[in-house]
């Protein structure tokens, strides 16, 4: 194959009279040596543990305990971990198979096969070890694959446990404020007439004594002092309260049946939330008031008007958190122009609806058409659209990466307001052969359906809400992984490969046109690896090419044309903005770094001129300033002056007054001379209530010396020489 | 935690309660007593954190400290010698809504009521313990106490006390379980106040001792401190007491206590001859009592007087026709 043709393949795509466009069989050099994912132990197959605080755990790391706990290190544990293994092992192929099942079940299915396909004495040694395992085998739930049902049955797993975990509480709360309200009733009840009456009253003494007792005569002596206190308003109001929370609907326990909250469209969500949004109110209203009325702070003459205005704008999104929510669970490519309207209005808003949006294509055609590789909504655009609105809870991941968000799903069901959960499931059906989870990973690697999760509840700026930090090597604009091959001498060879969006459409059918297999003989200089191509200017006179193995592992160069080139650039610069979001090599910082730099250094600049027209000596007593400024402020008792500027400088008579203890020596002897304030310490309420003899003996008495006499008012008064005298310790 | 704008539209309906609302009856102390700024204190700490009246108890042993409770318009319980810190404790396990406050003395803590004291830091149940230190047997008119001075003549020491005194606040951080400790003496009403405030807000066991004067028996005994304001450490720390400027002027001696540091709270209590002032030690993750031994759930007093009865009926001993009665 000539040089001019390949040239002509990447600038015009077309195909050398006779060339293959097929690429069955092929895939990415990079992803070669993961053809049986059933042989490795990785994120999946995963159990979502039933009634746990922890939602999932990976079937790897539940075998690890379990060997952790029974096989013993070194030679003494090589036979059990061997068979455990092999265990695990034989799930995992069963769940690869499509068996789907709960983990109690496979276990013993498998453990079946594997004893039934050994001979007597090694079936009896086998099952030892894995009835040891089994007793260590504390949990169970169902085991789930990587596959196109996962992110549904995950997201469902995740948010069956939370709202189950919340009407609990609420339910428990709910309950524990019946009972509270039941007993001011019974105790109103207790303390009326007829729960004073003759027969009451003797119910309340054990048989063996009624005789001993006049009920009549004791009724008539305590019912005068029954009081009844609730009134008939407060008794109506808990009646009604009480009733409210007796029928509610939202959470189980009630009388009435539980309603649903699993929904089909957005449309139905959001619809079924307005007209249930009544019912909410009263239970909030209710919730609130009994509260009140159980601290019995509820006031008729504050509270009534309140909560005769308590309407949909009273409650904030705090009170409503414990409420169910509601969850969505859509499929990308059957996603309506009216349900993907609805979805938006439905981000854009404050309900408690949770959407997950699966999609199983993100290098389809859009409703545009094809034109240079445009994408449709689905996919994600989505995504980074649900990011505008600003306020909705945002998590996008593949299926491959699931396994590590839980806690994002977690957050995203905590959030008061829409959550969207954007999942790429990787079960594409055009033409891909890899498995779901390979799929999946390779669009996360190529930066074609990026990892990250936007709470806007974390915090009030970017740094706090965004996060990309799950994507591999997230401060790269493609990941770089070493990829060793054997050349034809059969020499190792090992060199550096990005995996890029051209590389993950090289596993897709649909775009074999966009790529020319050259055999190893037309190799040569001027074929460079595309990367190079889609980090900036294509170099000059070359034509890029992406490594793939074939169906026998051996390793053959596509050419790639420049249309699929232009669609690797677009997805590097949606990529670069998240990456900016995300704090990493973000412009405006970098921007701003620079200037703040140049600004430094004209200063330092301008510095080392002043000093070289000044003189040294001058430099030297500007460093030791400088110096000084970096100590720590002087501590307060080391500055007299500003000691001396607090203190009043009069001769009238003061007292220190926050330094008062309280010790009633002053007002004890002049009450109206001397008076307590809010904090009951003493000041000089009035000073021509008392004389200049009664200051001083008070200064004299009191304990921490905080009475200052200053001079006499009443210039007439006796004995004023020795007075001034005896006052002077204490000005 | 942070309020929601309902809450704090319903704060803003509540009731609003002034120092007044919770002074009780006029107090008996002797004039310059140091319990009047103690008093003074917690009234204050009642009205800014606006307590309901009925939501706060103050619980006392025997001694002039004992009388507290009266001077409160809340809830009281005046109890017996030594024993207010088991009272306090039944109060907090079955009311665990409630303020609960502790006043006691040298005599009462330290001495009958020494083991209710140290098992009380280890159960560390939520309350505010004010261990008022006066360093004598004032309201019996002045006999030896557990913490008065080598040598102090009293009216049953009359060649003065022979033994060394106990040191509470050693005893305190050495036991277990402990999660609060404080010391502050009653003529700063600026740091007790904030100690107060600090200990109220510890969720656990928060103990106090406030070294005060007894103008009657002990006038001088702080003089000393008193007349040396330099000889007073405050211990100061952003998780601590933090001093005003004015403060600091007139106590310049400082030092920075971190206090989760246990070790270094003994090494100043264990100390020299000046007092230092401010908390000492604070630890919120030590388990409470009332905590560990909470119910699942809200019994109704339908099953609670089953339960009840159920168990009693284990040990009744039926009377013959009454059983057979039963049985039939």
């Amino acid at each position: 194959m000539q040089s001019r043709e390949l040239l002509r393949f990447y600038l015009t795509g077309e195909r050398p009279t006779g060339a293959e466009s097929d690429l069955e069989g092929m895939r990415p050099a990079l992803l070669a040596p993961f053809r049986d994912l059933s042989s490795l132990r990785y994120d999946y197959p995963l159990l979502l543990r039933e009634g746990d605080d922890s939602l999932t755990v990976t079937l790897s790391d539940l075998f690890d305990d379990i060997l952790k706990q029974v096989a013993p290190p070194g030679p003494a544990g090589e036979r059990l971990r061997r068979h455990i293994l092999r265990l695990e092992q034989r799930i995992r192929s069963r769940v690869a198979a499509g068996e789907s099942d709960t983990l109690s079940q496979l276990w013993r299915t498998a453990a079946q096969d594997l004893i039934g396909e050994s001979n007597k004495e090694e079936a009896k040694l086998l099952k030892e070890s894995l009835d040891k395992a089994r007793a260590a085998l504390a949990v169970d739930g169902q085991v789930v694959d990587c596959d196109e049902r996962l992110a549904l049955t995950f997201v469902e797993h995740a948010w069956l446990a939370f709202s189950q975990r919340q009407a609990e509480k609420v339910r428990q709360e709910i309950d524990t404020l019946m009972l509270r309200l039941s007993n001011i009733l019974k105790a109103d009840t207790a303390r009326s007439r007829s729960g004073l009456a003759a027969d009451k009253l003797a119910e309340s003494v054990g048989a063996s004594y009624r005789r001993h007792f006049d009920f009549d005569a004791w009724s008539r002596l305590i019912t005068g002092r029954g009081t009844g206190a609730l009134g008939p308003h407060r008794h109506r109001r808990i009646e009604t309260i009480l009733a409210v929370l007796d029928t509610q609907r939202f959470f189980p326990g009630g009388k009435k049946k539980p309603y649903a909250f699993r929904f089909e469209s957005c449309a139905n969500a959001a619809a079924t939330f307005r007209k249930r949004v009544p019912e909410m109110l009263e239970l909030v209203k209710a919730m609130t008031v009994a509260r009140l009325e159980i601290d019995n702070r509820y006031r008729e003459d504050r509270h009534d008007a309140y909560f005769q205005n308590f309407d949909e704008s009273s409650p904030t999104p705090e009170d409503l958190v414990g409420f169910p929510t509601y969850l969505v669970c859509l499929r990308g490519e059957e996603l309506t122009d009216t349900e993907a309207a609805q979805l938006i209005e439905i981000l854009g808003s404050s309900l408690p609806i949770k959407v997950l949006v699966e999609s199983d294509d993100v290098l389809g055609t859009s409703p545009i058409g094809d034109v240079r590789w445009s994408r449709g909504m689905v996919g994600g655009q989505l995504g980074n659209l649900a990011l505008g609105l600003g306020e909705a809870f945002v998590m996008q991941s593949t299926t491959s990466g699931l396994a590590r968000m839980e806690q994002a799903v977690v957050a995203g069901l905590s959030h008061p307001g829409p959550s969207l959960f954007n999942v790429f499931s990787g079960a594409t059906r055009h033409g891909s052969e890899l498995p779901p989870y390979l799929s999946s990973a390779a669009a996360m690697q190529s930066r074609a359906f990026p990892l990250f999760t936007y709470d806007p509840g974390a915090g009030d700026d970017w740094v706090e809400r965004f996060r990309v930090d799950g994507n591999p090597h997230e401060e790269d604009d493609w990941p770089v992984e070493e990829l060793s091959y054997e050349d034809e001498n059969l020499r190792r060879i090992t060199e550096e490969a990005r995996f890029t969006l051209v590389d993950f459409a090289a596993c897709d059918a649909r775009h074999a046109h966009h790529f020319l297999p050259v055999p190893r003989s037309s190799w040569s200089d001027d074929m460079a690896p595309a990367w190079l191509f889609l980090d900036g200017e294509a170099p000059p006179g070359k034509v890029p090419y992406v490594l793939v193995a074939t169906v026998d592992n051996e390793l053959q160069r596509l050419v790639v044309d420049s249309e699929l080139i232009e669609a690797g650039r677009r997805c590097r610069r949606r990529w670069r903005s998240l990456q900016e979001l995300g704090g990493i090599h973000n412009s405006h910082a970098l921007r701003l770094l620079e200037s703040e730099r140049a600004r430094w250094e004209d200063e330092k600049a301008q510095e080392l001129k002043e000093l070289a027209a000044t003189g040294t000596a001058t430099a030297v007593i500007k460093t030791e300033r400088q110096v000084e400024d970096l100590q720590p402020s002087p501590r307060v008792e080391d500055e007299p002056a500003a000691m001396e500027e607090d203190l009043p400088r009069t001769d009238e008579p003061y007292i220190e007054t926050e330094r008062c203890t309280t010790c009633d020596e002053c007002t004890a002897l002049n009450s109206r001379m001397f008076a307590y304030d809010d904090n009951k310490q003493a000041s000089i309420a009035d000073l021509t209530a008392g004389t200049y003899r009664e200051m001083v003996e008070a200064a004299e008495a009191c304990q921490v010396a905080i009475i200052h006499p200053g001079k006499p008012w009443n210039p007439d008064e006796p004995d004023l020489p020795q007075l001034i005298e005896r006052a002077a310790a204490f000005n | 935690m942070a309020l929601n704008t309902t809450d704090c539209a319903l704060l803003s309906m509540d009731e609003d309660f002034t120092l007044e609302d919770y002074a009780g009856g006029i107090p008996r102390w002797c004039t310059g007593c140091g319990d009047n700024a103690v008093l003074a204190a917690f009234q204050r700490l009642c009205r800014d954190e606006q307590l309901p009246r009925e939501k706060v108890v103050f619980v006392s042993g025997i001694g002039c400290s004992g009388r507290f409770p009266h001077y409160m318009n809340s809830y009281g319980f005046h109890g017996l010698h030594g024993r207010a810190l088991p009272v306090a404790e039944g109060i907090k396990i079955r009311r665990p809504d409630l303020h609960v406050f502790v006043n006691t003395g040298d005599g009462d803590c330290c001495s009958i009521g020494t083991a209710h004291w140290i098992h009380a830091i280890r159960y560390n149940m939520d309350m505010t313990v004010v261990m008022h230190d006066n360093h004598t047997y004032g309201l019996t008119k002045h006999q030896v106490s557990p913490t008065s001075p080598t040598g102090l003549m009293t009216n049953t020491t009359p060649y003065g006390a022979p033994l060394t005194p106990l040191d509470p606040l050693s005893v305190t951080l050495a036991a277990t379980n402990v999660s609060f400790v404080a010391q502050v003496v009653d003529w700063i009403p600026e740091i007790l106040y904030q100690t107060v405030s600090l200990a109220f807000h510890h969720r656990g066991f928060s103990y106090i001792q406030v070294l005060q004067r007894c103008p009657e028996y002990l006038p001088d005994f702080f003089d000393p401190w008193m007349q040396h304001p330099e000889r007073i450490v405050l211990l100061t720390h952003p998780d601590g007491i933090q001093p005003t400027a004015s403060l600091s002027r007139t106590y310049p001696n400082r030092q920075e206590h971190d206090p989760r540091d246990l070790l270094r709270a003994r090494e100043i209590a264990a100390g020299n001859d000046n007092i230092p002032v401010g908390i000492f030690y604070r630890n919120s993750q030590v388990p409470r009592y009332e905590d560990l031994r909470k119910a699942d759930r809200l019994y109704t007093p339908d099953e609670i007087k089953k339960s009840f009865e159920e168990e009693l009926d284990r040990f009744t001993i039926w009377p013959a026709e009454e059983h057979e009665h039963a049985v039939s």
